[in-house]
């Protein structure tokens, strides 16, 4: 553990002086990023100017359940987002060669080495955004609430990665898989959503088949409404069984990896 | 070290005919082909040996060197490199073999060397005293300390090789494999680096499979080859042998006194003429012929100067790879 610590120390330190070389991408980034922002924001304000509960959910809940979205895709863009990129580039080249001889995990490696530094800034923008959100909160939000809420964060933006390594993965086998990269994106909108608009038997099928309600909304409901244990267990044992899933789908993949012709 | 045992490796292709129609079709109803490329391959490496495997393109060769480093899965047969199944991927055996490709490149583009070659320390772990040893070493070596310092991307292609030679040598791996690892370069870097790895072999005494399209690359640094073809092995033994068993002819060239002009009709009989003018004969002659042609040629020519030679290695062994052993012409 503390040797893939170090290690990702090292990818830390290479991205940023990589990322720092391409100033105007830096720059860019974060204006494109901002941008998404205000929009997400701005669409909800709309909605709540004809409206006043969504879901179960007023004006100033649904900010905090926003505002852990945006850090979640914060998180996403700035850990895995250039990984998961490249990852097909890598299969399809027979580049993925490197990482296998190499006495690491290949999974680790392939997932984590480009750390997007010109979205760091990004990723404190959205944290500065869900801490306003929880500092304008009128009702009381107990410290239990907030920390499981911020533990929960962490743990949806894992499963978020998760999900979408089963979009990736097949492209050991189809090698190209921009269709079902773009599937997972459309369906991932669907945890932009309150959970509670959808019928129960959707929300069923979307918080244990494709666990999409796991990743921000069933934390917002901890942070709200307290940490029930069931749905504290719900989260974490699908985000295991998901993980580990996900593993096996790695080791089988690599076994079919026919790389690339010299 | 390495011992491979009826090891092969079949990929399944799709096969497609040219056209939109024939593209459409194949979205409902595809024609997969099985394709051999590696048809049951048995050999042995020693330590310190280096073996220089040797192929047209397409014959197996790269296939044969990933199922060793792991990369890929066989579709059978065994192999284990040092008491390891590659494909099984142990940390113990990731951390003491090496794969260099000369087509790809493992090092971080924007990065320079010194930051590569520091995540490959945290990577394998090499203690702090051996790793600056084994930098300090490998670096003088090649001649780049003064380039460790440059992005990768700003270095010139004979550099980059370089840079990747110490890339994958710093961890000191009982295991080499090299794959084109002189491709493209100039010859005076593919000088340096057949140099480096001879230099490298006699301090360390790893375990080399090597694939070079360049005869030199062989001719130089192995004395043992196993020659593929179509991923069979047709050839395993050194390299000296191959000449003797492969090559049943030797080149005699003959000077003949100034306006002497020999009959060609007499030497058609001895040989197969790849020269004649007056003044100058060249003719293959089987080997067990030419002790009496050249004696011939002494009585009937008026002979100035005879060498008897064996042909070009390269020749013999772009015959041998082209299903042509045997004939002598």
């Amino acid at each position: 553990m503390a040797r893939y610590l170090k290690l990702y120390l090292q990818f830390l330190k290479f991205s940023f002086s990589r990322s720092l070389e391409y100033r105007m991408d830096f720059w860019f980034r974060i204006v494109m990023d901002c941008v998404f922002y205000a929009v997400e924001l701005a669409f909800f304000t709309i909605l709540y100017q004809h409206t006043d509960l969504l879901g179960g959910w007023n004006y100033d809940q649904i900010l905090i359940f926003v505002s852990g979205y945006l850090v979640i895709d914060a998180i996403h863009m700035t850990v895995f987002s250039n990984n998961m990129w490249w990852m097909p580039i890598y299969v399809n080249k027979g580049d993925l060669d490197y990482y296998i001889v190499r006495p690491v995990s290949s999974l680790f490696f392939l997932s984590l080495r480009d750390f997007a530094a010109n979205s760091f800034l990004n990723l404190i923008i959205a944290g500065g955004i869900l801490t306003w959100s929880l500092m304008r909160y009128p009702g009381e939000l107990g410290l239990d609430n907030l920390i499981w809420f911020l533990f929960l964060l962490l743990n949806g933006s894992l499963l978020h990665y998760i999900m979408q390594m089963y979009f990736q993965i097949p492209v050991f086998w189809i090698h190209t898989n921009r269709g079902l990269v773009n599937a997972f994106f459309s369906t991932t909108k669907l945890m932009e959503r309150p959970d509670r608009i959808y019928s129960d038997w959707t929300r069923r099928f979307l918080m244990t088949i494709f666990p999409t309600l796991l990743v921000i909304a069933l934390p917002a409901h901890v942070l709200f409404d307290g940490p029930d244990p069931l749905v504290i267990s719900l989260i974490l044992g699908v985000t295991a069984v998901a993980f580990l899933g996900m593993r096996s789908f790695w080791n089988l993949a690599l076994r079919h990896y026919s790389s690339a012709s010299s | 070290m390495i011992r491979v045992r009826n090891l092969r490796k079949v990929f399944r292709v799709h096969r497609k005919k040219p056209g939109l129609t024939a593209s459409m079709k194949s979205l409902f109803r595809r024609e997969w082909i099985e394709k051999v490329a590696v048809a049951g391959a048995d050999f042995e490496v020693n330590e310190g040996e280096i073996v220089g495997l040797i192929g047209a393109n397409g014959a197996g060769k790269t296939t044969l060197v990933k199922m060793l480093s792991g990369i890929i899965h066989p579709s059978s047969g065994e192999a284990t490199v040092l008491g390891y199944v590659p494909w099984r991927r142990q940390d113990n055996f990731r951390r003491q073999v090496a794969l260099i490709m000369g087509q790809k490149a493992s090092m971080w583009w924007d990065l320079p060397g010194a930051d590569c070659f520091d995540l490959l320390r945290e990577i394998y772990q090499i203690p702090p005293k051996q790793y600056r040893e084994s930098l300090e070493r490998l670096t003088t070596m090649l001649g780049i300390q003064d380039e460790l310092n440059i992005q990768i991307r700003r270095l010139s292609l004979g550099e980059r090789m370089k840079m990747e030679l110490v890339a994958a040598l710093l961890h000191s791996p009982r295991v080499v494999y090299l794959d084109e690892p002189t491709i493209g370069l100039d010859l005076t870097a593919q000088r340096a680096v057949r140099d480096f790895l001879l230099e490298y072999r006699r301090e360390t005494a790893p375990a080399m499979l090597l694939t070079s399209h360049y005869m030199e690359d062989i001719e130089r640094l192995c004395k043992r080859i196993i020659i593929i073809r179509e991923g069979e092995i047709v050839y395993d033994g050194s390299l000296k042998r191959v000449m003797q068993e492969y090559a049943p002819y030797k080149n005699l060239q003959v000077h003949l006194r100034r306006g002497s002009d020999p009959d060609r009709q007499v030497l058609e009989k001895m040989g197969k003429i790849s020269r004649c003018d007056p003044g100058n004969i060249c003719l293959q002659v089987s080997r067990e012929k030419v002790p009496e042609v050249a004696a011939e040629i002494l009585r009937l020519f008026p002979v100035i100067d005879l060498s008897i030679g064996d042909p070009e290695i390269s020749d013999t062994i772009e015959r041998i790879m082209a299903g042509r052993s045997g004939d002598s012409e």
